[in-house]
């Protein structure tokens, strides 16, 4: 830096700090030269100049260093000064942009945080997860065999390298207390794919996934910490999981998890040479080689599903392996709804600078005479449309502050809620980017709803109300235009937000609608996870007396009816699902029926959930493994597979891929259809299998149903279970009431966010037109006086004060109409038995919104029809 | 920024600048008194006036090229007296030698016609 520069930075410096002292100085410098002026010049010359001084000490400033910038602060003073002085208005207005900025600024966070924060792993878009597709079973992200593992291993060029995974949950012992948690089994190149360092301890060796290896474990700092008392010498202890004794090796920073948070622990799996392909579960993780894409890796990937194919044509038909982006499978399918509601609330945060605008050009009306004043004074339009600038600049930087204060709690409350189960909230905080984000919104918005009204005073300018007698025809006329016009959008965007929330309320309506399937009341419906630690029931004859026992003990608490249980449950946790196939059917070589629901489960589940009996009988307690097989089906299953015939005493047997010699089973009955997968999924086609005649199984859930409401139950029934054996963990407590309602949080979330981004813009909106028909009336009051003079009706000069309303409702609702069909159209994916183009909704909008605007224009026409008209042909 | 003299000469851009320097270069002088020696230097040719000189004074300033310093001014009112600084010094001498290239190119331009 020059000295010149440095110069010229002490003298900012100096100006800007010191402004008084800068401008006393002036003063002095000027009346000095002036008294001098007078001694020595003609005495008009003196005069003259003594008239000029103000001019000459402007001209003197403005060559001053941070003349500018001066200005500028000059200009927030000012705008400071006139919010000070109409604080309704600029309450309103900040509240409007509040509220605008807030939303946006709390959904920004969220879509940043779940769709584009980088995972904790670097180069996480380097990463992808590896499937298995395969007809028949048809999952879009079906999961690996070991034996599809180590194939894909075999063929693999395109990754660093070919890693296997899965989550389960694990039954740990050795920790303070026997507990549940969730964690990782996976291959040695684990960590080392994620690009991962521990925070103590070691990673994964190459060769730990040998078969032989000893089991090790890596765990997670907070689980360290809270279930290992943060031992330091933690490392070399054994832990036991799922009964496998496990090493613990390392602790990973609280900075990493994977696949989520929840996910505590990671081992190491042992790769058995399969003999068979099967079971599944396993997902494949992998890092592509630097320069190789995803799709050179998919052609690659796919290529090994076609040879694996080929040399098991009985097991897989048509298999590819998709290649799917790490961040899109954890991210799953909200993105459809987080883009829904970043739109939704842009739309809201248009509709409050719209309002703000009109609140800005009503204001206009009422500083006329200020603006006049301030243009005779030699105020150019350029120097006026800066002030108006910098005032609309300041209350959407107010209102910006005042959003991220909103955004604040918002985020703090949508995080403690975590509604909709959102992936990765944990990622969502309102930190540089999302503040950054407000700011520049706020300065968008800000000039946005500045610019039309500053330019329009602008224009207005030379229309001054001095010559016009304070009432200026044709720049009102002009404002006046500009706020219809702007109301108009402001409902023509009310109205998208509207439809859409109309949809999504009737989707959700339906959905709430839908029956699982059980008939018991759902408050009275009890059921917990129960999972008995697998080191002490190893076989069939050791857990199936141990769930005896809970069942008669469940049974035997009082308030309890019905006691049962099942693996599977309504509304969405479906456990298992298989293929079958049905004794005398017809099938290819290799063919099998698509799978379908197999629940496990005791005899009075159906009572207890209250599933009807439609033929046949319920399972008792005679079929245990003494008595011939048998199985209760679905009744869509029956109606798809025995359409003509009596289905009871026909036999079925399941046939999955590695299930080819279990015994046919005997059709006993046929029960009422159950939802397993989600009330938004048809009832499941399943055939259930009594638990006493099946092999052996670990978890399974407790169900009973009570003769009232049946929360109370719990705590006497995990006392019994606990007595019965205290290893074993009860989880996952809930009322069927509970699990309904937990199964369309997702739903609710989206309808309640953009049902009350909805109501905002109605109430928006509704300002918005408040304003111009009271400002429109204000400036008829002597017109309206007239015609009361004339006789004219009280009732009809309502009437068509609420007609301007309705028109300007009715040329929004116009523009709106099209707007929705075309935003509603990318909500598809979200509705549920409802059309995008849904008429009832389609006409309910327009409806409400045109109501809204009679209404909001009812008080100012009241108010005009009030008007004494004596009065009213005073008001000069 | 130029005003009229007697001869009505308007000051070339830069000029008023050089012509301050100039004044300034025997002693410190107050606004009025530079003017007056600014009037006297040329002649007659150049009267400053006040919507020129002060802006000017005060952009030189800003530049470095004056520094102020308060005194005593005829009529024994406080008065803003401004003098050359070392930077000024140069500046003047670098404009003159710059202005003496420019009239001697003129002068030159004019004789050949």
């Amino acid at each position: 830096m020059s000295m010149g520069s440095l110069a010229y930075l002490s003298r900012l410096w100096n100006n800007l700090t010191h402004r008084r002292k800068v401008e006393r100085e002036l003063d002095q410098e000027m009346s000095a030269y002036l008294s001098l002026l007078a001694e020595e010049s003609s005495p008009r010359e003196a005069r003259l100049t003594a008239g000029g001084i103000e001019q000459l000490k402007e001209q003197v400033r403005e060559v001053k260093a941070g003349f500018f910038m001066q200005t500028i602060l000059q200009d927030v003073r000012y705008g400071w000064r006139m919010l000070r002085r109409s604080p309704t208005f600029t309450v309103v207005a900040i509240l409007a942009l509040a509220l605008g900025i807030g939303a946006t600024t709390t959904i920004f966070s969220i879509v940043y945080g779940v769709l584009l924060r980088p995972l904790p792993y670097p180069a996480d878009e380097r990463i992808a997860m590896v499937f298995n597709h395969f007809s028949p079973q048809n999952t879009d992200h079906g999961t690996l065999s070991l034996a599809d593992y180590l194939d894909w291993k075999k063929g693999n060029h395109a990754f660093e390298s070919a890693e296997l995974f899965r989550t389960a949950v694990f039954d740990v012992t050795g920790a303070k207390e026997p507990e549940q948690v969730q964690g990782v089994s996976s291959t040695a190149g684990f960590f080392s794919t994620l690009r991962v360092q521990p925070l103590m301890g070691r990673i994964f060796l190459p060769g730990e996934d040998a078969a032989n290896a000893d089991g090790v474990v890596v765990v997670s700092e907070n689980w360290w910490r809270s279930s290992l008392g943060g031992d330091p010498g933690i490392l070399g202890k054994k832990l036991n999981l799922n009964g496998v004794p496990s090493t613990v090796i390392g602790v990973m920073p609280s900075s990493f998890h994977f696949p989520r948070p929840p996910y505590k622990l990671w081992t190491n799996l042992r790769l058995i040479p399969p003999k068979r392909r099967g079971p599944f579960g396993w997902r494949g993780l992998a890092r592509l080689k630097p320069g190789v894409t995803l799709a050179q890796a998919q052609m690659e990937t796919n290529g090994v599903g076609q040879r694996i194919q080929q040399e098991n044509p009985q097991t897989y038909q048509r298999m590819t392996m998709p290649v799917v982006p790490l961040r899109d499978e954890l991210i799953g399918n909200v993105r459809t709804a987080l883009l829904a509601f970043l739109g939704a609330v842009l739309v809201l945060l248009a509709i409050a600078a719209v309002n703000v605008a009109c609140l800005l050009l009503a204001r206009a009306t009422a500083r006329e005479k200020e603006i006049a004043l301030r243009v005779s004074l030699g105020a150019g339009s350029g120097r006026l449309i800066r002030q108006l600038l910098t005032e609309s600049l300041l209350l959407s930087i107010l209102g910006g502050v005042a959003g991220c204060v909103l955004a604040y709690l918002g985020i703090a409350a949508l995080r403690a809620w975590n509604p909709g189960n959102l992936p990765r909230i944990e990622d969502v905080r309102l930190d540089g980017v999302a503040l950054g984000f407000a700011l520049l919104v706020s300065a968008v918005t800000g000039v946005l709803f500045g610019v039309a009204p500053a330019f329009q005073s602008g224009r207005d300018r030379l229309a001054s109300s001095l010559r016009e007698g304070g009432r200026g025809g044709t720049a009102r006329a002009g404002r006046r235009r500009l706020q219809a016009v702007l109301v108009m959008g402001e409902l023509a965007l009310a109205l998208i937000l509207v439809t859409s929330a109309g949809l999504l309320v009737r989707s959700f309506v339906l959905l709430g609608q839908v029956r699982s399937g059980s008939q018991a009341p759902p408050e009275n419906v009890l059921s917990m996870k129960i999972s008995p630690i697998p080191s002490k029931y190893r076989t069939s004859e050791q857990i199936i007396p141990f769930y005896s026992r809970v069942l008669e003990r469940a049974k035997a608490t009082p308030g309890v009816v019905y006691a049962g249980i099942s693996d599977s449950l309504p509304p969405d946790r479906q456990y298992d699902y298989d293929t079958f196939v049905i004794q005398g059917q017809q099938l290819a070589p290799g063919e099998t029926n698509p799978a379908v629901t197999c629940p496990i489960v005791s005899a009075d589940y159906f009572r207890a959930l209250g599933i009807p009996l439609v033929r046949g009988r319920f399972f008792t307690e005679h079929d245990n493994g003494d008595a011939p097989a048998v199985v209760i089906i679905s009744e869509s299953l029956a109606r798809r597979y025995f359409p003509n015939d009596n289905p009871i005493g026909r036999r079925l047997k399941a046939s999955g891929p590695d299930l080819h010699d279990t015994p046919f089973m005997e059709i006993v009955g046929v029960v009422g259809g159950v939802r397993y997968t989600g009330l938004d999924s048809d009832p499941a086609d399943a055939y259930y299998q009594p638990y006493a005649q099946t092999l052996y199984y670990q978890r399974t859930n407790l169900v009973v149903r009570a003769n009232g409401p049946a929360a109370s139950l719990a705590t006497s029934l995990r006392r019994e279970i606990r007595e019965l054996d205290a290893d074993t963990v009860v989880s996952d407590v809930v009322t069927m009431d509970e699990a309904l309602g937990a199964s369309i949080v997702g739903p609710k979330f989206r309808t309640l966010l953009v049902g009350g981004f909805a109501l905002c813009a109605l109430l928006l909106a509704a300002i918005g037109i408040y304003g111009v028909i009271a400002y429109s009336v204000a400036q008829r009051t002597q017109e309206i006086g007239i015609r009361m003079a004339l006789g004219a009706q009280r009732s009809k000069v309502i009437g068509q004060v609420v007609a301007q309303g309705v028109r300007l409702a009715l040329a929004g609702t116009v523009v709106g109409i099209a707007g929705a069909l075309f935003a509603t159209r990318l909500l598809a994916s979200l509705l549920f038995a409802v059309k995008a183009t849904d008429v009832l909704t389609f006409a309910v909008g327009p409806l409400i919104l045109i109501a809204v605007a009679s209404l909001a224009s009812f008080l100012p026409a009241c108010r005009a029809a009030m008007v004494d008209p004596v009065i009213a042909l005073r008001h000069e | 920024m130029s005003e009229a003299g007697p001869k009505t000469t308007n000051l070339l851009q830069g000029t008023l600048d050089l012509l301050i320097l100039r004044a300034l270069s025997l002693e410190p002088l107050h606004g009025l008194g530079i003017s007056r020696r600014i009037e006297q230097i040329t002649r007659g040719t150049f009267q400053v006036k006040p919507g020129s000189l002060f802006p000017a004074l005060h952009r030189m300033e800003e530049a470095g090229w004056l520094a102020p310093s308060w005194g005593e001014s005829e009529n024994n009112r406080k008065a803003k007296y401004y003098r050359l600084t070392a930077a000024g010094r140069r500046q003047a001498q670098a404009e003159t030698e710059e202005w003496q290239r420019i009239s001697l190119a003129m002068a030159a331009a004019l004789q050949a016609t």
